[in-house]
């Protein structure tokens, strides 16, 4: 039976490519248009949110990526600072000036890392790594597999990616299995 | 399969879109007041072109915002893409 809640993802190398589940990272979901919103997130995490399609902004705490023009996700590992949720939320969603959701349990991170990456994510995606792969801090939604991915190009051949959970243990499985013929 | 131009992402693969059929269908302001052919008219009644054709897509798979794009059906050529509330384009009929 599939246990969504503990995929079985375990650490792998295969072809210069090294899967590693990421577990311990706290993803939330922000939203949000007006000038209030916008003050009100520099001001707590003290970065900019990326305004740029398909871009992200990092700092030393925190990595946000743009989803839409409305639309963003901050990741950060668990030990981090962890009241930013209820400052975010006290801030922004009790006071309707968006919508802050922690969605933490929701996606999984797989962090993807080796010379190959880009071959082995290019073999089931239909998006276009050329521009991605070259510049470091790119982000983007797609699919993968069918399967609706978030990613981030965290380092050179390092890229974070983010799935629900209940799909993850399938995608995992088709990574490590493309993996082999690259 | 082809290409679509995301207003907000850049040029993408179709399949991370899906389609929202005929844009500019407009609710009528009061439904209370029609016939129900009037309303089916409204409700149920679509253009299926073979030509020029103005239709709502949403990038889906991506940013999740809809928009509105002019498409010839007979060779899926996509002659313009604007967004929603944006005026259509006028050199097409
Ligand atoms: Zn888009």
């Amino acid at each position: 039976m599939l246990d969504i809640l503990h995929p079985k993802i375990s650490n792998i190398n295969k072809n210069n490519i090294d899967i590693n589940l990421s577990e311990e990272k706290i993803k939330i979901n922000i939203r949000g248009k007006n000038k209030e919103f916008f003050t009100k997130v520099g001001k707590i995490l003290s970065i900019i949110l990326p305004s740029e399609t398909n871009t992200s902004s990092s700092n030393e705490n925190y990595d946000v990526l743009w989803l839409s023009p409305d639309e963003w996700m901050i990741y950060f590992d668990e030990n981090k600072n962890t009241n930013i949720f209820d400052q975010l939320y006290k801030d922004i969603s009790t006071l309707n000036v968006g919508s802050i959701t922690d969605i933490s349990s929701q996606l999984i991170c797989i962090n993807i890392k080796g010379e190959n990456i880009f071959e082995l994510l290019s073999s089931g995606s239909p998006f276009n790594f050329e521009k991605f792969k070259n510049n470091v801090g790119s982000s983007t939604q797609t699919l993968v597999n069918h399967i609706d991915v978030i990613l981030h190009h965290k380092s050179k051949n390092n890229v974070n990616l983010f799935v629900r959970r209940s799909f993850s243990e399938h995608l995992y499985e088709w990574l490590v299995d493309s993996s082999n013929f690259i | 399969m082809f290409l679509i131009n995301c207003p907000f992402c850049g040029e993408r693969d179709q399949s991370e879109f899906s389609s929202g059929g005929e844009a500019h269908i407009v609710r009528p302001k009061q439904p209370t007041e029609l016939s129900d052919d009037e309303w089916a008219e409204y409700l149920f009644m679509r253009k299926n072109i073979k030509g020029i054709q103005f239709e709502r897509w949403n990038h889906a798979h991506g940013c999740r915002k809809w928009f509105n794009v002019v498409r010839d059906t007979s060779n899926d050529k996509i002659l313009s893409v604007y967004k929603m509330g944006e005026k259509p384009p006028v050199n097409y009929k």
